[in-house]
């Protein structure tokens, strides 16, 4: 094929050389960055409710537990009082979470409830340098009623964002 | 809006900033900066190959590369429509998190550069153009059984074989000099930016062949060894 001439070398091709070896060096040199979000925990939130819909305190110790796969009981949240609302850690892959709400009033009185949590279990991967994370569907909730009126799913997905409340937990009426 | 996304909107905005003002100021030399010079030189030119250097080196340095050739038209040393082919690769055994990575797949880009020197038929050319680029890869991602922290179960996690689709648009801005005869050296910058895509039934990818890492804008290089044909 024909070849047209060329102007030949000018000054500016000597820096235009110049560039595209510093290019290269600067291709060579990899970058490296780690790509994992900020919030990178998935938590359950729940919060507390007077039938009227207002916000409630829950002046009464509340403890609440797991059961784990050895039989030892975990304790989630340890005599919590003044309770307006609070975190729960959710299981990666149960089918179904059980949980021991513990309230005991100055006189006394204990009373546990125990609630149940059905699930859909979806793995999340975001990156390599960040661990697996599980992310739910809420599927159903169940409870005893020592102390608990009633729950209401508020969120049925859970992942990173926990500023939306799951749970709107009722709890009887007190004193 | 996320610190990560106000980074990456400040990049994409100098990006296609500075390659405006490029070309803005070689348009402003030039006054003609799309119009076809009448002289000797005919519309078509002849072709080139290249082939990116960049990939390779990459690769061999870490977890993920790619190998890329291009076919390059000359339409007056001045329009130098493009395709590029490639195959990227990626595997990854995180020490930290246990997760294992792996892709492989080609991936196509089309597009134009245009030369946007004064005087067109120079040894030396810098340019500006833009690409569109696809790929479907499969990817495996996996991570060995590991206990629940809080209720201590064995939990698992593996995904084989998952389709991925990504398609993705490219400003690029480069230069190239001719080192002797037909061989001429190269580097391009490129600003990529994710049109549409389908991730892992898992989540998110993290290495996407000729993109690079999972995202929505990146920034890239090549550096190619060109040859005049």
């Amino acid at each position: 094929m024909k070849r047209h001439k060329a102007n030949g070398h000018k000054p500016g091709a000597g820096r235009l050389q110049a560039a595209a070896m510093a290019a290269m060096t600067l291709a060579a040199a990899a970058c490296s960055s780690v790509d994992c979000p900020v919030q990178n925990t998935v938590y359950t939130s729940y919060g507390l409710y007077k039938a009227g819909g207002e916000r409630d305190t829950l002046r009464d110790t509340l403890t609440i537990a797991t059961t784990r796969r050895d039989g030892t009981d975990s304790v989630l949240l340890n005599r919590s009082v003044n309770t307006t609302a609070f975190e729960l850690p959710i299981s990666y892959t149960d089918p179904e979470d059980t949980l021991f709400f513990t309230v005991g009033d100055t006189l006394g009185n204990v009373r546990i409830d125990t609630v149940y949590i059905k699930k859909d279990n979806y793995p999340h991967f975001e990156s390599v340098d960040c661990n697996i994370s599980f992310f739910h569907n809420i599927t159903a909730v169940r409870w005893t009623r020592q102390s608990i009126d009633s729950i209401v799913v508020n969120k049925q997905h859970v992942d990173y964002d926990a500023s939306t409340e799951h749970f709107h937990i009722y709890f009887k009426a007190r004193r | 809006m996320t610190l990560r996304q106000n980074i990456s909107t400040s990049i994409s905005r100098l990006a296609v900033s500075a390659v405006l003002l490029v070309a803005a100021l070689s348009a402003h030399g030039q006054g003609k900066l799309f119009a076809i010079a009448k002289d000797s030189v005919p519309l078509l030119n002849g072709f080139a190959v290249s082939f990116d250097v960049a990939g390779p080196v990459v690769l061999a340095l870490s977890d993920y590369g790619e190998y890329e050739a291009a076919v390059r038209l000359n339409l007056h040393n001045q329009y130098f429509p493009i395709v590029e082919v490639g195959y990227g690769m990626a595997e990854h055994d995180d020490e930290v998190t246990s997760m294992y990575y792996k892709t492989e797949a080609p991936y196509f880009r089309v597009g134009c550069d245009l030369n946007l020197l004064k005087n067109k038929h120079s040894a030396n050319r810098l340019y500006a153009g833009v690409r569109y680029a696809f790929t479907y890869y499969k990817v495996d991602i996996s991570r060995p059984t590991f206990q629940d922290p809080v209720w201590g179960w064995d939990t698992g996690f593996s995904v084989s074989g998952d389709q991925c689709n990504q398609h993705w648009a490219e400003v690029v801005l480069g230069l190239d000099t001719r080192l002797w005869g037909p061989l001429h050296l190269g580097w391009s910058v490129r600003y990529k930016l994710r049109l549409a895509h389908k991730d892992s039934s898992a989540g998110n990818t993290w290495y996407v062949p000729g993109y690079g890492k999972y995202g929505d804008t990146r920034i890239g290089a090549n550096f190619n060894v060109i040859i005049d044909i």
